[in-house]
């Protein structure tokens, strides 16, 4: 794998070299000589390994069968050394023709080539920070819809938050949070051209919301050859404004290693099911105060408007239900009601691809189509990628390129959101449900429900209450390498990444709470163009110092569209139009545009190969900020020094030791408009404009962020490979950042705009691989990494006023940025504590709360840890994946709302004397505990709980309470529902088998596998109850926030890859 | 080649269109940076209406706390089961959007807005801080606006400052100082404007009746001698009034999909005691036709005992308030005579009490569409409704509470003060018997502006509901 990782990452630079190198070649005598170069081990042909005839200047390079052609002066026998990178360089003795050559691979970390920012290779031993990739098989063959998923437990310092269901968004977080408002997900680069990933939504918490998926999860990760993660400011610094929160590059596939003809066919099926549903109770059914009996669903039985399951026993008795028309039924649980309702989920995945390579060109072409049918009924995402990705030689030094990547997602319904919206909101109606409810019932006639007093049938919701989206995507670049002069090259490039994302909201005519149905439209438009060019200049200088010098320009435009059209509420049932409507559309619409200007250069000094030293430095000059603050500078400086190398260390144990070490800075600048307060308009009345304040008070001073990082780090390996270790220490201060302050409205303004909070970030990551067992047949290696990131907000403003920014809300706990906190404090409404701490009740016996909110938690882990385990057998190979996030605490909606209502598991204790409860009688409206016999007729309860608390005179709680006031009694109290967020999981078992060559040809294949992938299969821990502690709203700041959220969903899936 | 390279290089550069400059591309095309006087006005007094008719301030707390209306369902807030994310609208619309567009007027050249705007800003400015005083109490005022974190003052300094505010409103507005536009209200006429400035100091003259009496006594005189007058008519009644969907009556547009609220148990029984002809205005017959009597639902039960009177047969508030074109009522000519009652009652001002509270009930039908005068004298005749000048607080305060239905701020804060009628917490209410006697502070006042909160509240005592105000002193 790396050898062909190798080659196609040098090719482009060395194809540029091929017909120079030639024509310098001026052979005296015509005396020929033919090649092969192979590799030792597979015995497959090396493309563009360097030969030279030892003591001369001649040199050539093989060619796509990794030939080679000489005519020379020198007669036989002569020695050639032949060079290609990841191999041990040999010095052959050559007295035949023609000749075959075997290279070894070189099994060291001396040779490693990585890619780095701005696509450039560079030998992984001279860089001062720490970068990790992953290959395609890691991504391709996890199967999952949302390829950021699959980097899950695999790369060190990355936190992935998958957010909803099967058919969300995702979160990437490298290195914790540097940004206390912006964005902190990092920059995506795709074969040089940045790309967008956002999560657009204009109607945030609106008719219908969705968690809309992050736009990078377009790509098709069986297009991608490489992943690889720039972890912060060092390694991103060229990048300038965008580095802050680390740079994923990707490299998509190409034909550059493929000889002749490829046809690459590839099929997978995967099956999803509901892994995280909530644990019911199964005693308890509809009702309150133990009473129920349906007659219209809203209030004109006994508590039949009630969505809640505080009703009678489910034991059987006769019951009027919503199905029964009147006539009293069997009241029965139905345990799997809510698990009944759920599909199980199938995505069929099919690719194609066709690559092909000669002399001049190379050329990948792929079609991919996905088509995932969710576990919520009716939905469904459809995805088509369309790939190309061609160079062509034009001259002796110039080659052209394109890069083309069209993708087209229609989803003619996404899955009910998590917010409280009752005409979409799926598991907001069973967590207000009533347990003994037949989904069957339901299923079979949509036009009646258990509840008519806040909902419609669940099934009518999916079915009609439906929001589409239909996004239509294309990625790519024309690119263009120049050979200027030996060692001087230059690189052009101009790339977009533009695309429509149209969203459909549809409410059905008669649905409960929006009786006339609604239709909405949401439009946006991405535009975001990067043209760059850059030149290389590489020179040994004498015998000891070698360079590697880049400067570059780089012109940035983005800009991003919206429209936003409501009918409120339609004129006839079911033409969904904008013009069907009874009132005047609602609407908006908005445009955003930036641009930047960039220079930047970078120059690496090389010592005996053991030695290096790195400058970058940038300069940004963007529209965002005021005129005289526009331009920023900054640098950044690294080095690493191979100990192994330099002191001659290497040893039987030791085979490589290397310390780096490095400095930089990056700035950021504002987003677009927020320099000048402006006031916006409002839908006229009745011909008089209406305008009034933004309520966001602006700032014309803004200056640029800067954020600093240090960065030091060891790698080592041992025992001939055997292990391997990298550890990184990193601190990170970003200071002067834009924040848009929430601030008192009776300051004027919801927000205003400051240039001052201060955030640091320190952390350490540890990589570990080794292979504790290898033969011949079977080899067991474990890959391990291990990262801690520690957060502290230092400073909001200069004068120290404000003490806390909110990032986010939900159910009345705030996500607060807290001077002198770690990021992401959850702040909320506490339990009123006498000084030993115990919960003070009121003289009704129910909890109160603290006046005085309070940090309850913080949402960012301590650690996070992932192992993987790989048994390889022959061509078969086994792998297990665990990962664990440790520390941090979540908000949990979901069982706040479900005690509430009476429908958790959580909830029984207390309810009947079989689970513990206590008798008691009214003695008028106050509960009083039966102490041996009860006066004569009075009716006795058996849910009586007391809760553990202390009157304010601190004598212990005594008042007897139903259980059913017992479970409500803190449903505003924030602290009763915050949970420890860790979990260790069981990411991924994974099962391949590789046909052999022999077997694949007997075939007439060029190549074969076979996988079987299971993923997100089991918690093997979490705190948490009926929640997957690792989910969140969206992909925005405001984490460690949960409510009624879709179940994540276990997967299973099977692949077959087969190569002509 | 160099040259060919650097001919594409400029041809790049082309490409990307250099010809906006950076300052143009950052000038924002999704708002406007210059506010115009008339436009804000109208906003201004719509967004008022909303606030004070709407639901957060009105008929989800207000309204109930005072026993005009009550939940059927979603019983918490009835049961004063709330938290400090309640009661947030009321400050943060009052301050970031009205209080900062009215300043936006105050504040403008003479050329952008003349005086009448001014003064008619800071006519609503000042009913926008009496609103938020009367329902927290202590609040940023001096300091609103001006600071990233104001200071406080105590409901005596706002109170005061707020007749001085109003005394230099009167003194701005003038028919001769131009034309208004935007006036939603009262169509830019001046004269009732300076009507509107006088009462809304006698307002708040006998808010502060019980503590600062010679103040009081002083305002009270200052209002009604004032040559301008105070409201006169119905006509002169200070109200919005909406017209049809996005542009409807707040509690129309709730009814409209929704069904959480039924006229209080507590009114429809004093209605009915005094058999008082605005029941029908006031009350729905229940839907189901059997039920053929008005019936009010209960405040503070439980959702389930809530549930259980049935959404059929209990009575919805009276369509009078639940059509799209019903207005937000604000100042009405009858509260204005219960002023004058009330100040005559305690010999601020000369004048009849009695015959003004004749006056003020009779207003109140009128502007409820009963005229008919035998109706009106039949009803101030009966004993149970007589003037009793020996209690003046319990005839004015209860007549007072069933004229402003609908009003939730302004009845709840002369309930306060007045003491009458006399209500009872509901059965599962949580407060231990009591009824609210403030709103809580914004919880985000705790994050975002906790030195001054914390000084607040030292001064004025916990911020709990049931903490008494200054001006509420029984």
């Amino acid at each position: 794998m790396k050898k062909k990782l190798n080659s196609c990452l040098w090719l482009c630079i060395l194809l540029i070299s091929i017909g120079i190198k030639a024509q310098e070649t001026k052979p005296l005598i015509q005396s020929k000589l033919e090649g092969t170069v192979i590799d030792a081990a597979t015995k497959e042909p090396i493309i563009g390994a360097s030969i030279n005839i030892k003591g001369t200047t001649h040199g050539v390079v093989t060619d796509f069968d990794g030939k080679f052609f000489f005519q020379t002066g020198q007669k036989l026998p002569y020695t050639l050394i032949v060079t290609f990178l990841g191999y041990k360089r040999a010095e052959v003795v050559v007295n035949e023709n023609p000749v075959t050559i075997s290279l070894t691979e070189e099994q060291n970390q001396l040779s490693e080539v990585v890619v780095t920012a701005l696509g450039i290779s560079k030998e992984k031993k001279s860089l001062g920070y720490s970068t990790q990739a992953l290959k395609n098989k890691d991504l391709a063959e996890t199967k999952e819809t949302n390829f950021l998923n699959s980097l899950s437990g695999k790369l060190a310092g990355v936190r992935i938050t998958n957010s909803q269901g099967d058919m969300g968004s995702s979160r990437i977080i490298i290195r914790g949070e540097t940004s206390i408002a912006g964005n902190n997900q990092p920059l995506f680069v795709v074969d040089g051209v940045p790309v967008d990933n956002s999560q657009l939504s204009s109607v945030a918490g609106g008719p219908a919301s969705r968690d809309f998926k992050n736009a990078i999860s377009d790509l098709n990760p069986n297009d991608i050859e490489t992943l690889t993660v720039l972890k912060g400011p060092n390694a991103a610094a060229l990048y300038g404004s965008r580095a802050a929160h680390g740079v994923v590059l990707i490299t998509t596939k190409s034909g550059k290693s493929q000889k002749g003809l490829g046809i690459t066919l590839n099929s997978g099926i995967t099956i999803s099911q509901v892994a995280t549903l909530p644990s019911f109770q199964n005693s308890y059914g509809q009702g309150s105060n133990g009473r129920f009996s349906f007659v219209d669903g809203k209030g004109g039985g006994v508590n039949d408007g009630v969505d809640e399951s505080w009703g009678p026993r489910m034991d059987g008795r006769l019951i009027p239900q919503f199905f029964s028309k009147g006539e009293a039924v069997p009241f029965v649980a139905h345990p799997n009601n809510v698990k009944d309702f759920f599909n199980t989920g199938v995505t069929y995945d099919n690719s194609i691809s066709v690559a092909r390579s000669d002399e001049k060109s190379d050329f990948r072409l792929g079609v991919n189509n996905q088509k995932q049918l969710g576990t919520v009924p009716n939905s469904e995402v459809n995805k088509t990628n369309f790939t190309i990705n061609s160079n062509y030689q034009i001259s002796k030094n110039i080659k052209v390129g394109v890069t083309a990547n069209y993708i087209t997602t229609n989803a003619p319904a996404l899955p009910g959101g998590p917010s409280g919206n009752r005409a979409a909101g799926v598991m907001l109606q069973f967590l207000w449900f009533g347990r003994q409810v037949d989904i069957n019932e339901l299923q079979n006639n949509r036009d009646v429900n258990w509840n008519n007093s806040y909902y419609s049938n669940p099934y009518w919701n999916a079915y009609y209450n439906t929001t589409s989206q239909q996004r239509n995507r294309i990625i790519g670049d024309v690119h263009l390498d120049a050979k200027l002069a030996e060692g001087l090259n230059f690189k052009f490039r101009t790339g977009v990444d533009y695309y429509n994302d149209r969203r459909k909201y549809e409410i059905k005519y008669g649905t409960n709470g929006t009786p006339f149905g609604s239709y909405a439209e949401d439009a946006y438009t991405v535009n975001e163009q990067n043209t760059e060019g850059i030149f290389t200049y590489t020179k040994k200088l004498n015998d000891d110092f070698s360079l590697d010098a880049l400067a570059g320009f780089n012109i940035r435009n983005h800009s991003d569209a919206n429209n936003y059209q409501k009918a409120p509420r339609l004129a006839v049932p079911d033409l969904y139009t904008l013009t069907n409507s009874r009132d005047p559309l609602t609407s908006s619409n908005s445009l955003s545009r930036l641009r930047v200007y960039s220079a930047y250069a970078s120059a690496q000094l090389g010592y005996k190969n053991y030695a290096y030293l790195n400058l970058t430095a940038r300069n940004d000059w963007s529209s965002t900020l005021p005129s005289n603050n526009r331009s920023y500078f900054y640098p950044s400086v690294n080095g690493s020094l191979i100990l192994s190398e330099a002191l001659n260390l290497k040893s039987n144990t030791l085979d490589f030791l290397k310390i780096r070490g490095g400095w930089s800075e990056v700035g950021n600048d504002a987003d677009p408009y927020q320099l000048a307060t402006v006031y916006n308009f409002q839908t006229a009345f009745d011909g008089n404009p209406i305008q009034t304040s933004s309520q966001r008070k602006l700032n014309e001073n803004l200056k640029p962020e800067t954020t600093r990082c240090t960065e030091v780090g060891l790698e080592a390996t041992f025992w001939k490979n055997r292990l391997h270790f990298d550890v990184a220490y990193y601190n990170t201060n970003s200071f002067d950042q834009i924040l848009e302050i929430k601030t008192t409205t009776s300051s004027g303004y919801n927000s205003q705009l400051i240039n001052a909070g201060k955030i640091n970030n320190s952390g350490i990551e540890i990589q570990l691989d080794g292979s504790p067992i290898q033969t011949e047949n079977f080899k067991w290696s474990i890959g391990a990494n291990y990262s801690k990131n520690t957060s502290k907000v230092e400073i909001l403003d200069y004068a120290k006023q404000i003490q806390n920014y909110t990032i986010g809300t939900s159910g009345g706990v705030d996500i607060l940025a807290s001077v002198g906190q770690a990021y992401g404090a959850l702040y909320g409404t506490a339990y009123l504590r006498d000084a030993s701490g115990n919960i003070v009740v009121g003289a009704n016996g129910l909890p109160k709360a603290d006046p005085t909110k309070r940090v309850l938690g913080h949402y960012t882990p301590d650690y996070l840890a992932g192992v993987t385990n790989t048994l390889t057998y022959k061509n078969l190979e086994l792998s297990f994946l665990v990962d664990a996030s440790v520390g941090g605490e979540i908000f949990s909606g979901t069982n706040r709302t479900g005690t509430y209502t009476g429908v958790l598991a959580s909830t029984l204790p207390g309810r009947g004397a079989e689970n513990g409860g206590l008798n008691y009688y009214l003695n008028g409206t106050t509960k009083t505990l039966v102490n041996g016999t009860a006066p004569a007729g009075a009716a006795v309860y058996d849910d009586g709980m007391i809760f553990n608390g202390v009157y304010e005179n601190g004598a212990p709680n005594t008042t007897v309470l139903s259980a059913q006031e017992y479970y409500k009694a803190s449903y505003n109290i924030s602290e009763a529902y915050i949970y420890s967020s860790t979990f260790v999981k069981m990411r991924e078992i994974k099962l391949a088998y590789n046909f052999s060559k022999s077997f694949a040809r007997r075939l007439g294949l060029e190549g074969a596998s076979i996988t079987a992938v299971g993923r997100n299969l089991f918690f093997i821990y979490k705190d948490a109850p009926n929640i997957d502690p690792e989910t969140a709203f969206n992909t925005g700041n405001a984490q460690g926030l949960e409510s009624l959220s879709l179940p994540t969903t276990r997967n299973f899936s099977l692949n077959v890859n087969l190569k002509f | 080649m160099l040259k060919k390279i650097a001919y594409i290089t400029l041809f790049a550069l082309t490409f990307t269109s250099c010809s906006d400059t950076l300052d143009d591309i950052n000038k924002n095309p999704n708002a406007t940076e210059t506010p115009l006087a008339p436009y804000l006005l109208t906003g201004t007094l719509k967004q008022g209406a909303d606030l004070y008719w709407g639901s957060t301030n009105n008929f989800d707390s207000s309204l109930l706390f005072v026993q005009h209306w009550a939940k059927i369902q979603y019983t918490e807030p009835d049961r004063y089961d709330v938290s400090n994310t309640s009661f947030t609208s009321l400050w943060n619309t009052g301050y970031a959007t009205l209080i900062t567009d009215l300043n936006t007027i105050i504040n403008f050249p003479d050329a952008q807005a003349n005086s009448n705007y001014k003064g008619i800003a800071l006519t609503l400015r000042s009913w926008t801080f009496l609103l938020l005083t009367d329902a927290y109490g202590n609040i940023p005022y001096k300091e609103a606006g001006k600071s990233i974190t104001p200071v406080y003052d105590t409901q005596k300094e706002v109170y005061t400052g707020l007749l001085e505010d109003l005394k230099q409103a009167q003194s701005l507005l003038n028919t001769a100082n131009g034309a208004v536009t935007g006036d939603l209200v009262y169509k830019g006429d001046i004269a009732k404007w300076k009507r509107f400035v006088n009462s809304l100091r006698l307002r708040i003259a006998l808010r502060i009746s019980d503590r600062e009496p010679a103040l009081a006594k002083q305002a009270a005189i200052d209002a009604t001698t004032d040559a301008a007058g105070v409201l006169s008519s119905n006509n002169d009644t200070f109200k919005f009034t909406y017209i049809s969907s996005p542009q409807q009556n707040p509690a129309s547009a709730w009814f409209e999909t929704r069904d959480d609220y039924r006229i209080s148990k507590t009114m429809v029984d004093k209605l009915k005691e005094f058999s008082d002809p605005r029941l029908p205005v006031y009350a729905q017959l229940p839907s189901d036709a059997s039920v053929g009597t008005y019936v009010g639902g209960g405040n503070g039960l439980s959702n389930s005992d809530a549930n259980n009177q049935g959404f059929a047969k209990t009575s919805k508030p009276g369509t009078y308030f639940l059509t799209s074109t019903s207005p937000a009522v604000i100042y009405s000519y009858s509260e204005t005579l219960f002023n004058l009652a009330e100040a005559a009652a305690r010999g601020y001002i000369g004048g009849d009490a009695e015959q003004l509270y004749k006056n003020a009930i009779t207003a109140s039908f009128n502007q409820f569409g009963i005229t008919d005068a035998t109706v009106i004298s039949n009803y101030l005749n009966q004993a149970t409704v007589k003037y009793d000048a020996a209690n003046y607080a319990q005839s004015i305060g209860t007549q007072k509470w069933i004229a402003f239905f609908g009003q939730g701020l302004d009845a709840f804060t002369e309930w306060r003060r007045l003491d009458y009628p006399v209500l009872k917490a509901g059965p599962a209410t949580v407060l231990d018997g009591q009824i609210p006697s403030r709103f809580f502070y914004p919880g985000t006042e705790q994050s975002l502006n906790g030195n001054s909160y914390q000084a607040a509240i030292s001064v004025q005592g916990k911020d709990l509901l049931t903490t008494k105000l200054w001006f509420d002193v029984k």
